[in-house]
């Protein structure tokens, strides 16, 4: 199993009635709480933590895109990981990833990825995520209506703009160029593996199991309630013929690491409440424009809602509703900002304890979501660098040679970079 | 081409650009044709009734997207929403009448008549979209909930029940995305800001226009009919009716057609 320290680089410096007096973390967040010295120390900070991540034997280091967030300070994940590909020689890159849509024209993804392939030598995973309502919407005013077939338009172009062995003309509905002729050119032969980030749609899954990408669930809700989720992506495998490789998955999770499970309670309980109890505390009203969600989709949940409609009728009406309704809450933004650490825990939002209790979580979650790569979130919320820094190091070094060993004699791991083996760095 | 069924009732095209399209026709008298704005239009939508009370014919496409029109991916662009409304026009038998047109459907209206002036006779526009100032933004009408969203439409959000709750007897599944599928033509034509260059050629517009504003319109506030006015060298009168939101002829159905009955008979 591959292990990727993951970094959403939050603002660690949220006020304390930010979730009484601001709407919202996201798209709207008053421009006036970010405070540029922080911001100056808090990149540093954030660089420094992965590097130690890479250094002390973490398979990957990973980030992603967000806009207007302040849980999410990467508008340019490309800039870290130029940073990254430098200064951390042997861990992969997993961009997780370019929101292709937001690229004008997308073959600017294809040249700065295969620029990150080249400078690290062939260690970049290309993931392309479709983008949150909130970056791609209504921070970058994409309109939902196309958003979903610009980027399917986009990851075309990016793929025949790596493997074409000519010049070309591209004539797409949301991109035109007279000559697509990307210089330079990846590492990797054909290209990058391609992983898609996604939060639960049955679209993503279908075509991930169709086209044989790498599907991440990216929820921050813990793998208890990520398991109906994988098992739908898994079930979509099987029916386009294609092995259950868990390499062909991934899943983030939150983890504290201590001497003991009492230590590791009082050590992550602040980050954790930070994060889920404040960085989550996003407007409902940006949720759900209309377009964002395929028609299928919204068939699905609609004949969910049917269907649960009818089984509470004939059942316990009214408790049903109740249970339904903290399910629908549990996987909201919004609902899980008002939870203590206990129940976090409890959820299984936050894995957190010894190293054997960790280590044994951890690969109770990774077999049975049946995933190959944990994006593991050793930082959360405004967590300091040399807490940070411990729970990375006892991580690395006394959980990770626990589960590194699973699935290595079973399955082979297809969409993990191959780097040049003559590199100079 | 005129396509309308040959007596009141509704008629569905299903060859139209590779799907179907949906014309209601109400009511004997010279026709008049009418654009629905956020909310498709039914067969019996009080200001449709209102109107046709008022001795009209009634011809009512439903637009892209709306009700039971195809939604289309083609529309990607304003130009291809104007091409498509230029179309319905003309397949709906509607070329050269007088049209009323409310919200997104006044939006395409003018912007048709800019490029085809000779389209309407006279143009009855409710709260139309279309235009920008950064003093006083026209609201977004997605940066909010559902019900949040239903509520920003007319004063009454029990008007719109049937398309935000489902008609009785509707199959629950089909309403749902009949709605999704409606407020996403609604979210094409207005994201992230509805302003696609009209103010560059609504100095074409040569037929007479009236113009109709909700007094609590809280999608384009009121305001707005000043600057729409500005720019309309063919305008009749301007008209706010007290007690009405954005779909004025919604919360207002009978006071807007006895205006749009006068100002035809006035044209």
């Amino acid at each position: 199993m591959k292990t990727v320290w993951f970094h959403l680089m939050p603002y660690p410096e949220l006020p304390d009635d930010f979730t009484s007096e601001h709407r919202s973390v996201w798209v709207d967040i008053d421009p006036k709480l970010f405070d540029p010295a922080v911001g100056h120390r808090m990149y540093n900070d954030y660089i420094d933590e992965l590097e130690f991540a890479a250094k002390v034997g973490f398979d990957g280091v990973g980030i992603n895109e967000h806009h207007s967030n302040a849980y999410g300070l990467m508008p340019s994940p490309n800039l870290i990981a130029a940073a990254l590909a430098r200064t951390c020689p042997d861990a992969a890159l997993v961009v997780l990833g370019d929101s292709v849509a937001l690229y004008n024209p997308p073959i600017r993804v294809a040249e700065e990825f295969a620029m990150l392939d080249c400078i690290s030598g062939g260690r970049l995973v290309a993931g392309f995520p479709v983008g949150t309502p909130m970056d791609t919407l209504y921070a970058y005013g994409n309109n939902p209506a196309t958003l979903r077939e610009r980027y399917h338009e986009g990851i075309e172009l990016i793929l025949r703009a790596w493997t074409s062995d000519e010049v070309f003309a591209f004539n797409g509905k949301y991109s035109k160029s007279r000559y697509v002729n990307c210089w330079p050119r990846p590492v990797q032969d054909p290209h990058p593996p391609v992983w898609i980030p996604g939060g639960g749609s049955i679209d993503t899954w279908e075509w991930c199991a169709q086209t044989g990408y790498s599907y991440l669930y990216l929820s921050y809700f813990g793998y208890k309630a990520a398991l109906s989720t994988m098992r739908g992506f898994w079930n979509r495998v099987e029916a386009a013929g294609r092995p259950r490789n868990p390499y062909q998955a991934g899943f983030a999770q939150f983890f504290g690491v201590a001497d003991s499970e009492k230590e590791a309670i009082e050590l992550y309980r602040e980050p954790a409440e930070y994060f889920f109890n404040r960085c989550l505390h996003v407007y409902p009203g940006f949720a759900d424009p209309p377009g964002y969600k395929t028609l299928q989709t919204v068939r699905n949940g609609a004949e969910g809602m049917v269907e649960r409609a009818a089984r509470e009728a004939s059942e316990r009406a009214e408790q049903a509703a109740k249970k339904a309704a903290r399910k629908a809450a549990q996987q909201s933004f919004s609902a899980a900002s008002h939870m203590t650490f206990e129940q976090m825990v409890e959820k299984g939002y936050v894995i957190v304890g010894s190293p054997d209790q960790v280590a044994e979580k951890t690969v109770e979650m990774a077999t049975d979501l049946n995933i190959g790569h944990v994006m593991s979130l050793c930082h959360f919320g405004n967590m300091n660098r040399d807490l940070a820094m411990h729970n990375t190091e006892l991580m690395a070094t006394k959980v990770l040679p626990q589960i590194s060993h699973l699935w290595d004699d079973q399955w082979e791991d297809h969409w993990w970079p191959r780097p040049l083996t003559d590199r100079v760095r | 081409m005129a396509a309308t069924p040959d007596g009141p009732g509704s008629m569905t095209l299903d060859s139209w650009r590779a799907g179907s399209l949906e014309i209601f026709r109400v009511g004997r008298g010279p026709r008049i044709g009418y654009l629905h704005g956020m909310v498709p239009v039914t067969s019996d939508e009080a200001f449709v009734t209102c109107l046709a009370e008022q001795g009209r014919e009634v011809v009512a496409p439903c637009l892209p997207g709306y009700g039971g029109t195809s939604t289309s991916r083609d529309l990607r662009t304003m130009h291809d929403w104007v091409a498509a409304t230029s179309e319905i026009i003309d397949v709906a038998g509607l070329n050269g009448a007088p049209m009323v047109a409310s919200s997104v459907g006044a939006m395409l209206a003018l912007e048709l008549a800019s490029i085809r002036p000779e389209a309407f006779s006279h143009l009855v526009l409710i709260g139309p979209i279309g235009l920008w100032r950064d003093d006083c933004p026209v609201t977004d009408p997605f940066s909010t909930t559902l019900s949040g969203q239903r509520n920003l439409l007319t004063n009454d959000p029990g008007l719109t029940a049937s398309f935000y709750d489902g008609a009785a007897g509707e199959d629950p599944v089909v309403a749902t995305i009949q709605r999704y599928t409606a407020r996403t033509a609604t979210a094409s034509l207005v994201w992230p800001i509805p302003d696609f260059g009209l103010s560059q050629r609504i100095h074409r517009v040569s037929c007479p226009v009236t113009l109709i504003w909700g007094a609590d319109d809280r999608i384009v506030p009121p305001v707005y009919a000043d600057f729409f006015a500005e720019s309309l060298s063919e305008l009749r009168s301007v008209h706010l009716i007290e007690g009405a939101g954005h779909l004025a002829e919604w919360d207002a159905p009978a006071r807007v057609a006895e205006i749009v009955t006068e100002a035809l008979r006035e044209s």
